[in-house]
């Protein structure tokens, strides 16, 4: 009896909730800071060193965004290569005017631009068929596109000035590489890059090496001629972080006959 | 120069004495959130226990009858806690007091209010529990995370004293990493301080109701135990 009143102080035991609550928290806080750590790093642009691209969309950056001061001329080029890209990638893939002049034993039809806004300006000098058609292809788009045109430029311009300035790193990076007498078509380097916001290059790494030492250290040489990319200072901070703090560069050569 | 400055790497590969930091720090965070969620389900349970009780106590229920009520549920193996198992000391003690012949009503309720006193210790015994922990956790953790940095920043500018060329790369990712046992520091120091401060004045709660339940029901007891004593005058 009298054990009930002077009692050893039982604790109830309350046990498997906090356990489960103290792990959950602690999981969720981690996930969340690594996650997130993630996808700072890892939404790097695959800025692929393709000479021949569609250029199409260098037109339509410089109509967007007229304001935005680059020296680029828009030289499109009529060699297209339809180039199947497996992942998807979050910032429309610019286009770079090929730097060497290599003639092209390539098809020479126009690829449609596969973007899904429709902009008349681009339209204008892609179809080269009937005046009419294009007219009233013209006035159709007119109106819608006024306004989107409007949202566009104003949500746009961070992702569209990263992939201008994606492809101002790939035309110049381009314009320094020369390739070895051992480079083959399908070979391919992936760089990783690393910058800072001033557009120095920090630091360059073969992610993926092509196997052939001379072709790698061409790939490398390109990048550390061309040195810096003073125009990234005109990006947005949380832009650079995303896309060009670190990103990856595959040189893969493609027009070569062999 | 392949620095993955990503967190967990930034972790995997802090010095030694920065990972133990960072090792306590974990442990201290789990510990006190389990703490922290273990308190707070255990005084949500007691507040209630404490309301349903005294609804009970002053709907007027015969007090004999309530304790039996209690001696059911703890045959059942339920362990009474609370302001139930303070009125369950001094009711018991009273009634085994009141017994005896030749106690006079003042010793018989100085009996029961000891007793109870000494159960009211031990609920608040009970209340408190873990919550030193939680204060030493909030108190002290920032002072390690803080020794993990500053060892951190000491090791990365040792690395410095024989480079000739000392960039801001060469020590930055020593720094970011020894910064991040400041932040687990805080990290668990936050939480632990709040839920300290929030357990205290709980626990102050409680006392204080405990305390008033004390008075009150010794107050009844006194009456009883005078009503007792007058009526054993009488009859003998």
């Amino acid at each position: 009896m009298s054990a009930s009143v002077y009692a050893r102080p039982v604790q109830p035991r309350i046990v498997l909730r906090p356990t489960l609550a103290t792990i959950a928290l602690h999981g969720l806080v981690i996930y969340l800071l690594t996650a997130n750590w993630h996808a700072f790093e890892d939404k790097t642009i695959t800025a692929k060193v393709v000479p021949k691209v569609i250029d199409a969309k260098l037109v339509e950056l410089s109509e967007v965004m007229p304001k935005k001061p680059e020296p680029k001329p828009p030289a499109p080029k009529p060699a297209p290569k339809p180039e199947p890209k497996p992942q998807p990638k979050p910032e429309p893939k610019p286009a770079a005017p090929k730097p060497e002049p290599k003639p092209q034993p390539k098809p020479v039809e126009k690829k449609p631009e596969p973007k899904p806004q429709p902009k008349p300006e681009e339209k204008k000098p892609d179809p080269g068929p009937s005046r009419e058609e294009l007219l009233r292809q013209q006035r159709e788009d007119m109106a819608r596109t006024m306004a989107q045109e409007e949202a566009a430029r104003a949500a746009a311009t961070a992702d569209e000035m990263a992939a201008s300035f994606a492809a101002l790193i790939q035309r110049t990076v381009v314009g320094y590489w020369s390739r070895p007498p051992s480079a083959r078509n399908g070979m391919e380097v992936l760089l990783q890059l690393q910058l800072i916001p001033t557009g120095e290059i920090v630091s360059v790494t073969v992610l993926k090496s092509s196997g052939d030492t001379a072709f790698d250290r061409s790939a490398i040489n390109a990048v550390e001629k061309a040195g810096r990319f003073p125009e990234l200072q005109k990006l947005p901070q949380r832009k650079f972080e995303e896309t060009f703090r670190r990103f990856r560069l595959l040189f893969r050569p493609e027009d070569l006959r062999y | 120069m392949e620095e993955q400055l990503s967190l967990i790497d930034l972790v995997l590969h802090a010095s030694f004495t920065v990972q133990l930091v960072m090792l306590i720090l974990l442990l201290a965070s789990m510990l006190s959130w389990y703490m922290i969620v273990q308190r707070a389900i255990y005084f949500r349970n007691s507040q209630d226990d404490m309301i349903r009780f005294e609804e009970q106590f002053w709907s007027g229920i015969d007090l004999s009858q309530l304790y039996r009520e209690g001696n059911e549920r703890a045959a059942d193996g339920q362990t009474i806690v609370g302001m139930e198992s303070i009125f369950r000391a001094g009711f018991k003690e009273f009634s085994r007091l009141a017994q005896q012949q030749g106690m006079d009503s003042e010793a018989v309720i100085e009996g029961s209010r000891r007793v109870m006193r000494v159960a009211m210790l031990r609920e608040e015994e009970r209340l408190e529990r873990h919550l030193p922990f939680l204060a030493s956790v909030g108190s002290t953790s920032p002072y390690i995370g803080l020794f993990g940095t500053v060892w951190g920043i000491m090791h990365s500018f040792r690395g410095l004293a024989n480079a000739t060329q000392a960039t801001l790369a060469t020590v930055a990712p020593g720094i970011s990493e020894a910064l991040i046992a400041t932040a687990m520091g805080l990290f668990a120091a936050i939480p632990a301080v709040m839920a300290y401060n929030r357990f205290a004045a709980k626990v102050d709660m409680f006392t204080n109701r405990y305390d008033t339940f004390v008075d009150e029901f010794s107050s009844i007891l006194y009456r009883q135990a005078y009503a007792l004593r007058s009526r054993e005058k009488k009859a003998g």
